[in-house]
């Protein structure tokens, strides 16, 4: 999954157009239960199962599309 | 003509209020002791009240911050800083935050589940949502073996359940289950504190709400109503010590209770069904000399698979002069609590305290307080619909049966189950009440 369909997930998830490849998910408006649902939608589309830990330390789409890329 | 009100909660004194702000004579009936109904405070330290009922509230809630700056009451955020503790089947662990040690990706797909359903319902109407009849016959368990197959997903549900709308998952239909974690506010909102719907506590204790209220009124206390009769002239209301005519009624207590009621002429929907459970909770508040488990760290916050406290929460006075723990025992849970006798109940509190918190001391004091067994509650936070309710009670539960208003949290479709929609069922009989009033 790359940063873009990631951002369009974070704007699904979050019902919030304004976010971009650098945009942190928690400053954005979300907390640990919108997570648990882009950390969800991440195993639907490719798979790859992310703990909640690893999204605090990857919070904006670029960095979470990294770390899947290195999980995949 | 004057008003009565049947029930001096937070739904009745704001009926009550209101019609007096426009000149309208108005008596309230109260059938316990007190006022204030599901909010109820203890002082469990000279000056220190705890909330044996309902506590807390976010920005949402708009009319009962204003019914708060109105009665000069003020709010105290819910304290949520530092780590948290969890008991989910095998030992008790500490984490940062409140993020249980459950598979995130389970617990994602029971949230887009649950997001999904809620998004179907129709709040204002909850019988006519696209599917009603299928949604209102399945329990949330049915819903909950049908769709979650991850073993994380169908551990925590029962305990997000019981922590929002304090509900076995066997006594509710999806419908209710979908309509009230909606009406709240949605998930997101009903499960946040910072943010959401426990944001706020008020300072002091709830209860002051419906104190301040009743204090500028006519309230008899100890007048359990038993029957309200209607005919040409207006209405008889028949209470503990006698009878009260009235022009109008307001009935705000919650939906079993209206039902045992002998209404003439008699209702054309029932108010409550056998199907309809009472809401199961039992708050337990162990009491320390100050929030110790601050100094080793900890926030307080505990998520519990292995009973008999299900989740606990920093309840402590803003200025820290003592230490407030607040346990949830909810569900089917604190059905088989509140059977156990005190000894065994206390016993059991104090064993996972030490599991819990092993590095603190015993609680100096164990306060447990049984809403299923109050008679005149029937159950907290809310009434229960369970399978047909609401194709059944939803048509009636607004309407008024004559010179007969409804209000009480059961009766809003906006936040319903909370001292909010407590609040609003009450603005909403007054408005009615006054506006048939003014034709006449
Ligand atoms: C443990 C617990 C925790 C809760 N937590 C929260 C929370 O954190 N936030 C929140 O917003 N809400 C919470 N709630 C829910 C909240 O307390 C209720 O939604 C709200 O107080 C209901 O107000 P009401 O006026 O509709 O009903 P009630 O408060 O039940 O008032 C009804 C009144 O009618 C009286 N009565 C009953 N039958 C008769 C009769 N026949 N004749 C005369 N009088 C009668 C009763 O004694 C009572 O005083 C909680 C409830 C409980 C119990």
């Amino acid at each position: 999954m790359n940063a873009d369909a990631l951002a369009d997930l974070f704007r699904r998830v979050l019902e919030n157009p304004d976010v971009s490849a650098d945009s942190d998910f928690f400053v954005s408006g979300g907390d640990s239960l919108l997570a648990t649902r882009v950390l969800s939608g991440i195993a639907r589309d490719c798979g790859v199962e992310l703990g909640f830990d690893d999204f605090l330390s990857a919070p904006t789409p670029g960095a979470l599309a990294e770390k899947i890329a290195s999980r995949a | 003509m004057s008003v009565v009100v049947v029930g001096a909660g937070l739904a009745g004194l704001t009926a009550a209020r209101d019609l007096l702000a426009r000149d309208i004579e108005v008596t309230v009936l109260e059938a316990r002791d007190r006022v204030g109904g599901r909010t109820y405070g203890l002082e469990v330290a000279p000056g220190v009240w705890a909330d044996a009922g309902a506590a807390y509230l976010g920005h949402r809630h708009t009319e009962l911050t204003a019914l708060l700056a109105e009665l000069d009451l003020k709010t105290t955020p819910t304290a949520m800083a530092g780590d948290s503790r969890f008991e989910l089947g095998g030992d008790v662990g500490t984490r940062a935050g409140r993020f249980p040690p459950l598979s995130a990706v389970a617990l994602g797909e029971l949230f887009d589940a649950l997001t999904d359903l809620c998004a179907k319902v129709r709040v204002d109407a909850p019988w006519l949502t696209p599917d009603a009849a299928d949604l209102d016959r399945r329990t949330a368990a049915g819903w909950a073996a049908e769709h979650l197959r991850h073993p994380d997903a169908r551990r925590f549900f029962p305990l997000f359940l019981g922590e929002m709308m304090a509900a076995d998952p066997a006594a509710v239909s999806v419908l209710h289950m979908a309509f009230y974690l909606r009406s709240g506010g949605g998930l997101r909102y009903l499960n946040a504190f910072a943010g959401g719907a426990q944001e706020d506590r008020i300072d002091g204790g709830a209860h002051q709400v419906c104190e301040r209220l009743a204090a500028r009124l006519d309230v008899r206390l100890g007048e359990p109503v038993r029957a309200i009769h209607q005919d040409g002239d207006g209405v008889i209301v028949v209470s503990a010590s006698g009878q009260v005519r009235a022009g109008t009624v307001v009935v705000a207590v919650p939906p079993a209770l209206a039902g045992a009621i002998d209404f003439r002429p008699g209702l054309p929907t029932p108010r409550a069904r056998t199907a309809t459970a009472p809401g199961c909770a039992v708050k337990v508040h162990l009491i320390y000399p100050r929030p110790l488990w601050r100094e080793y760290g900890l926030s307080g916050w505990t998520v519990n698979a292995t009973g008999p406290l299900l989740s606990t929460v920093d309840d402590s006075p803003p200025d820290g002069g003592a230490g407030v723990l607040t346990g949830f025992v909810t569900g089917s849970e604190a059905h088989r609590f509140a059977a156990l006798p005190a000894a065994e109940r206390r016993e059991r509190v104090l064993a996972q305290a030490a599991r819990l918190f092993p590095e603190l001391p015993a609680p100096a004091q164990v306060h447990v307080t049984d809403w299923i067994g109050e008679e005149y509650s029937r159950g907290c936070y809310a009434a229960l619909f369970g399978p047909g309710d609401w194709g059944l009670l939803g048509p009636g539960l607004i309407a008024p049966h004559g010179r007969v208003h409804w209000a009480g949290t059961e009766t809003s479709t906006e936040f319903f189950g909370l001292m909010e929609g407590a609040i609003r069922s009450g603005h909403r009989a007054a408005t009615a009440i006054a506006e048939t009033q003014e034709e006449q």
